[in-house]
């Protein structure tokens, strides 16, 4: 029950009129940008990040806070209306999202939206908070060949898990890998790929890279795609905003569903949420099949409630696991861990002992900045649909003066708007070739540590290559890698031979 | 940019459905960047077995197995032959605009299907390169102008050019658009947050 006495003290740091403001901003901002299309709270992060710089560090944590959650809850809100999904996380609740508003729900689609992504939220941040703890305690246990153990499996994981082609998502992770290697090594002092630039002996910056992939990737999309026919009608928000006693029935089993589903996403780095919510997303459908009057196809709540509470459960055990192992599974995570690097704090189990009223404040504000984020979602949501009336143009300038001025900011070089534009040119390339960009930032991110924890150990084991196996926590992490490998090869070599004989009736 | 028909032999035809090479060649610069950076690294003497051109080379070799992995594919799978119709043709295809994810977008193909919604064949992607180019242009013209000109005047050059660039008619509106835009943002960082922006030329007046 010590945990339950730190979040006490943690509220208590945060129930400030001043941070509670800082909350409210956050929690404004971050909806805002999820709910333009494409921008999710990893962007809406890593724009912010700036905005922070001259906040004491909880201050700016509890701003995330609001951001992160902000981006999840808003990115369901343009998928609804317009179809148009603000980030991939939000694409299986808006299958059945926007048949409801086509059918004259809209608003109980925004409200079991706001509802799941809070259920789901606040039951996995319960979790962290009884369990983040104890998995720093073990995290202690982890040496230099279990850390890589837990690199080498989010590798693998987000490339062939995350992306169809295992291919694209190995090369999108090599891209990120190579992009990591520039700057001064660590361990030798060595400078490595830097062209002689002083410039880039401390590497390039992470915000550099998530705002060029991100944000510049996606204005440069929006150009290319410019005449080209979009369905940008906003459903107008009819129907009523509160759910009836039928349709909370309907929706409850689902929200507790879609947070099983999300909560141990969040543990494993398969890069965010997109494969619980569409994991969510199809157990509703079958289990919807089985009813009578199942009303899958024409806007069933089930299948808006499911996705809905399984991303917002990812996102917020992930934050566990980051905290905790310092292991960021997901973009979101990665640019967060940036925000910790930023003000001199290392996630991971020492996180605990040696910046404790930060941690617990942050965990506290979870719970806050979700309860600001219903009430300003619940009976709001058709007013943020108004965000996507301004011109597009207007909305993607904004966007990009933001990230300018925002890399220009954190390290006042010019060489970094350089970077963040041949970054961005990147992140469009990869978008228009069908690359993931998730296996980039992770490869980014995770790449030193790896390389680190890989050197780290061979010199401890004075280069004898066993150590990396001799532990019972790196066995049995390479054997559930090698177990989900196989497992997921079999089962795309059935689909594909599925794929091949002649289409039969579709499920 | 036109659509009309182009028979499927030469190498241009043969090129046009394969752009995507690009990303394969991407990977093999990268690759021979790393390579080259690799073995003229300067090594400080004594350092602990694995050093610091172990990793490199494990990722430039990957980057050009990838890339001759990736280049394969791209050239055994082009993409369709048709472009995608202009404005005021055919719907939009697929529900995946924002993310450009294979998995998602055809799951979401898969379902939206049964609507009857669209169910054209397969196109490719259409690129406005005038737009992408107007928007690459600007911004490097932001970056050069940034410290001689300051914040204030190039950044409202930033967002006038990028709004032209993706669609804007109202030239002389987005102009004061943009002033007061980057007046905003001025005012709310330099003066209101303490982040330091370049004041340029008009370091006097401010």
């Amino acid at each position: 029950m010590e945990s339950l006495g730190n979040l006490g003290d943690g509220f208590l740091t945060i129930l400030t009129p001043m941070n509670m403001l800082w909350v409210l901003v956050g929690a404004l901002l971050g909806t805002a940008v999820g709910v333009l299309p494409g921008l999710g709270s990893a962007m809406a992060v890593a724009l912010l990040l700036p905005v922070t710089f001259s906040l004491d560090p909880i201050g700016a944590f509890i701003m995330f806070a609001g951001v992160l959650f902000g981006g999840l809850f808003g990115d369901s809100t343009a998928g609804i209306l317009m179809n148009t999904p603000g980030n991939s996380t939000a694409i299986a609740g808006s299958i059945e999202g926007h048949r409801m508003a086509k059918s004259g729900r809209a608003a109980q689609a925004l409200a079991t939206a706001a509802i799941g992504a809070f259920i789901g939220g606040i039951l996995s941040s319960v979790l962290v908070v009884f369990f983040a703890p104890s998995l720093a305690e073990l995290a202690t246990l982890f040496g230099p060949a279990e850390y890589l153990a837990l690199a080498v499996f989010a590798f693998v994981a987000i490339s062939a898990v995350v992306s169809e082609s295992v291919l694209r998502g190995l090369a999108a992770l090599v891209i990120g890998l190579a992009i990591a290697l520039v700057g001064v090594d660590g361990m030798s002092g060595a400078a490595r790929f830097t062209g002689g630039l002083p410039e880039l002996f401390d590497g390039i910056n992470i915000v550099v890279i998530t705002v060029g992939l991100l944000a510049l990737g996606e204005v440069v999309a929006v150009a290319a795609r410019r005449g080209t026919t979009e369905d940008l009608r906003v459903m107008p928000s009819t129907g009523r905003l509160w759910l009836s006693r039928r349709e909370i029935r309907l929706a409850m089993p689902a929200w507790l569903r879609g947070t099983a589903i999300g909560v141990p996403f969040g543990i494993i780095p398969v890069g965010g949420s997109e494969v619980p919510t569409f994991l969510s997303y199809g157990t509703e459908r079958r289990l919807g099949s089985r009813r009578a009057d199942s009303m899958f196809g024409k806007g069933a709540i089930q299948g808006v409630a499911g996705p809905e509470a399984a991303g917002n459960a990812t996102a917020g055990t992930a934050m566990g696991a980051l905290l905790a192992l310092g292991l960021p599974t997901s973009a979101t995570a990665a640019v967060l861990l940036a925000a910790f690097r930023q003000y001199g704090l290392q996630p991971g189990p020492l996180l605990f002992e040696r910046a404790s009223d930060l941690v617990w404040a942050l965990l506290a504000s979870f719970f806050v900045a979700m309860t600001v984020l219903l009430v300003l979602n619940l009976p709001f949501a058709p007013l943020w649909a108004k965000l996507l009336k301004v011109p597009r143009h207007y909305l993607y300038s904004g966007i990009t003066v933001f990230a300018m001025l925002g890399v220009y900011a954190t390290s006042g070089k010019v060489l970094d708007l350089v970077l963040v534009l041949a970054i961005g040119l990147l992140g469009f390339a990869m978008r228009r070739y069908g690359l993931p960009v998730a296996p980039v930032l992770i490869g980014v991110i995770l790449g030193p540590l790896a390389e680190t924890e890989f050197r780290r150990a061979m010199a401890v084991s004075e280069g004898d290559p066993s150590v990396l196996v001799s532990s019972p926590i790196t066995i049995i992490l390479y054997l559930v890698l090698a177990l989900g490998v196989t497992g997921l090869l079999v089962q795309r070599a059935r689909n594909r031979r599925r794929a091949r004989t002649p289409r039969a009736v579709s499920s | 940019m036109t659509t009309h028909p182009v028979p499927d032999t030469g190498p241009a035809a043969f090129l046009r459905r394969r752009t995507g090479l690009i990303v394969p060649l991407l990977l093999l610069v990268t690759g021979i960047v790393l390579g080259a950076g690799t073995l003229t690294m300067e090594v400080p003497a004594n350092v602990a077995s694995p050093g610091p051109r172990m990793f490199p080379t494990m990722v430039a070799v990957a980057c050009v197995v990838f890339a001759v992995l990736l280049g394969v594919d791209v050239v055994r799978r082009p993409e369709p032959e048709q472009v995608t119709a202009p404005a005021d043709g055919a719907p939009p295809t697929g529900a995946g605009t924002a993310a450009g994810n294979d998995t998602v977008a055809t799951v979401a193909a898969d379902t939206t299907g049964s609507d009857a919604e669209n169910t054209l064949a397969p196109s490719r992607v259409r690129s406005n390169r005038w737009a992408v180019l107007g928007l690459v242009g600007t911004i490097a013209a932001f970056i050069a102008l940034l410290v001689p000109l300051g914040w204030l005047l190039s950044g409202a050059l930033l967002f006038w050019g990028v709004a032209r660039a993706l669609g804007s008619r109202r030239p002389v509106f987005d102009a004061f658009l943009s002033i007061a835009i980057s007046s905003i943002v001025q005012l709310a960082f330099s003066a209101g947050l303490g982040l330091s922006l370049p004041p340029g030329i008009l370091a006097g007046v401010l």
